[in-house]
């Protein structure tokens, strides 16, 4: 290893070599996939993120919600997400592509949120529910008060405001950040399967 | 400032290594100095999370301390703060002492390692304000980046200069580490900035960039930086020949070959191509090679015939080094990593590769060049022992307390009918004794602090100058 201009040149190479492979070539795997349109439904998905709710993904971010939660189902029986009720399907890179970070996250000491808004449809939990859950905290999920205010009602209460007591003459209400956190969490459902996330059935696959 | 030649040919007489380690003195303290503040910080931070883990609602109120910035903040302080300062500070004096040459490009260090600390301090602030990138290890702040980039290559230079014109033809594993570890940050941060931030990648090509870079910040940068700290003393401590120097070249090769490919293991089951994660599989366990060569020959660390303190540090941290490696491994395996992805079990890893592997080896590296730089004994030998029973029992508590956590946790995740109230007070005995264990790192870098504080008084009468070995490892 004396000569050092070989040396920086191998250094260079083997960096380079691994990028070259697993972040090239899976980049011209993945760097062109496109929304995938059905026929029959008319619409092509994943469908993109109204307004608010982009402007919900960043606030997801930058409190650091990625710690607690991850945003990928693992196919079924792969653990246990499809019992946890967290997705019929495993998540595929498509899920993905119109999200500008992606939060995949790392831990789970929340629930997944995958299908958190599909989830919330059917339990009945709306926005006013959820505001709650945010402005309380629930279970081991601690409560997020900066994210809602206490305002002067002028004439009615808002629409918004939450069932809990404040001063007369004020409401606590929720923060431009906290709503769009709300359209954020709610729009988050992967209620299309493509063809590549079609869950793998090892009965029939066996019989061919 | 004369330039040498790249390969030198007649060789000048290596330099008296007193006088390459006085000369460098205020540089390598300005980097020690900072490191041990980021060391505190990050301490205080990690802390502050590790309560959260089994109280959620500690601190909650505010905003600059959710558990997701105060995650980001504690590593990037830990990592980008101490780990960097202190990795600096190592490579290049064994950089100049290897070389047999002073330093050049001292006034680049401190102004680099002046404006790096700026960009951590910033970074650190603007996590906690909201502005983490959210992906692990990378999460320090976009505008801090190109900053930081800056710093490096300043600081780096330094490093490049001293390889490039040391006045000793041959040079050590120490060396290739440290060079190597210099070399590989600012390539792998630029990329990850170009293709997470500048132009970012679509979807989950970003997990993708992030599992790669990040991984590389620790197998890449980190990881040398403490090899080459426990290749140097090791020979030197023991005054022992390394067992199997010759295979020392293979065990560098392999890392540095292999290393880069094991990002894909934390993508398994993942919306990824298959093959990315069954990559990192293999080169996880391919990289076993590298560890098994790094063990045979640092195992004399562990013999320790002369009962010096810094070697303890060096034995311990080799072993949590080498135990990363195989733990990584392991939880690499589909069967495992069905049960332990998304758990503390994770996080334990990480800590143990920045506080054990990182962090045990640059302590003992600290513990044997201070004296040499100051020209003084450290304060105190009985606080010397105290870090090193703090810094192991904690980290034993601290991994220990979060893998057991983890463990628990996978299992109760997969079982469906486990509520996560449940889940959470299971686990909660386990993350009191990681908090434990974070608490006891935080006291043994207040140790270290306050040790080389008493060091660095201008009025101790003690000032013992530290004999100077004469000679150069002997690998």
């Amino acid at each position: 290893m004396k000569n050092s201009p070989l040396f920086f040149v191998a250094l260079f190479g083997a960096l380079a070599l691994s990028f070259g492979i697993v972040v090239l070539v899976s980049l011209r795997q993945l760097g062109q996939l496109d929304a995938y349109f059905d026929a029959g439904e008319g619409a092509a998905f994943p469908s993109r993120t109204p307004g608010l709710a982009a402007r919900g993904l960043l606030v997801y971010r930058d409190l650091g919600c990625a710690a607690c939660h991850t945003q990928q189902v693992r196919r079924p029986g792969f653990g246990a997400d499809r019992e946890r009720g967290w997705g019929e399907r495993q998540s595929v890179a498509r899920d993905y592509i119109y999200q500008t970070r992606v939060q995949l996250g790392q831990t789970r000491i929340g629930p997944d949120l995958t299908n958190f808004g599909e989830r919330a449809a059917k339990a009945g939990t709306d926005q006013a529910k959820l505001f709650l859950n945010l402005f309380a905290g629930q279970g081991s999920m601690p409560a997020y008060p900066f994210l809602f205010e206490v305002r002067r009602i002028v004439g009615q209460p808002t629409k918004q405001a939450l069932p809990v007591k404040s001063r007369a003459g004020y409401e606590v209400g929720p923060t431009r950040r906290a709503e769009a956190l709300a359209a954020y969490l709610l729009s988050l459902k992967a209620d299309f399967t493509y063809p590549e996330a079609q869950p793998l059935e090892p009965a029939t696959e066996a019989k061919k | 400032m004369t330039s040498a030649p790249l390969t030198s040919t007649a060789e000048p007489p290596a330099s008296d290594p007193r006088a390459i380690d006085r000369a460098a003195r205020w540089a390598l303290l300005l980097l020690l100095a900072s490191g041990l503040v980021w060391l505190a910080v990050g301490g205080v931070l990690a802390l502050i999370h590790s309560i959260q883990l089994h109280t959620p609602g500690f601190l909650a109120a505010s905003a600059w301390f959710t558990f997701g910035r105060t995650q980001a903040a504690a590593e990037t302080a830990l990592v980008y703060g101490w780990a960097a300062n202190a990795g600096f500070a190592v490579a290049l004096w064994l950089l100049g002492r290897l070389g047999g040459a002073p330093l050049r490009g001292l006034g680049l260090v401190k102004i680099g390692g002046a404006f790096w600390n700026l960009g951590v301090t910033l970074g650190v602030i603007g996590i906690l304000a909201g502005d983490l990138t959210s992906f692990s290890l990378l999460q320090t702040p976009v505008y801090v980046q190109p900053l930081l980039l800056i710093a490096f290559a300043a600081v780096g230079t330094a490093g490049v200069l001293a390889w490039s014109g040391r006045r000793v033809g041959r040079t050590f594993a120490a060396q290739w580490y440290a060079v190597a570890a210099l070399f590989a940050f600012p390539w792998i941060y630029s990329v990850a900035q170009a293709m997470l931030f500048a132009l970012p990648v679509r979807g989950t090509m970003q997990a993708v960039v992030a599992a790669w870079a990040g991984q590389n910040v620790l197998s890449l940068w980190l990881g040398p930086l403490a090899l080459a700290a426990a290749y140097y003393l090791v020979p030197k401590i023991t005054g022992r020949t390394l067992a199997a120097y010759d295979l020392a070249a293979w065990g560098f090769g392999v890392l540095l070959v292999v290393g880069p490919w094991t990002g894909g293991r934390h993508l398994v089951g993942g919306p990824v191509p298959a093959w990315v994660p069954t990559v990192g599989i293999a080169c996880s366990l391919l990289l076993l090679f590298h560890f098994m060569v790094v063990a045979i020959n640092l195992r004399d660390a562990l013999g320790n015939p002369t009962g010096s303190t810094a070697l303890r540090f060096v034995a311990l941290g080799v072993a949590a080094y080498i135990l990363g490696g195989l733990v990584d491994a392991a939880s690499a395996m589909r069967g495992i990593a069905e049960f332990v992805q998304f758990t503390y079990f994770a996080e334990a890893q990480t800590m143990l590769a920045i506080l054990g592997g990182f962090t045990l080896p640059v302590f003992g590296a600290i513990y044997f060049l201070t004296p040499r730089v100051t020209g003084k004994a450290w304060g105190s030998d009985g606080l010397i022992k105290l870090h090193l029973g703090a810094a192991g029992l904690g980290l034993l508590l601290l991994v220990g307390g979060l893998a057991g956590a983890g463990v628990k946790q996978g299992l109760e995740l997969n079982d469906a009918g486990t509520t996560f109230a449940a889940i959470f007070e299971s686990v909660r005995p386990w993350l009191l004794v990681a908090t434990a264990g974070v608490g006891l790192q935080l006291l043994g870098g207040v140790f270290l602090a306050v040790n080389l504080a008493l060091q660095l008084q201008p009025d101790s009468d003690g000032a013992v100058v530290v004999p100077q070995p004469s000679a150069e490892p002997v690998p």
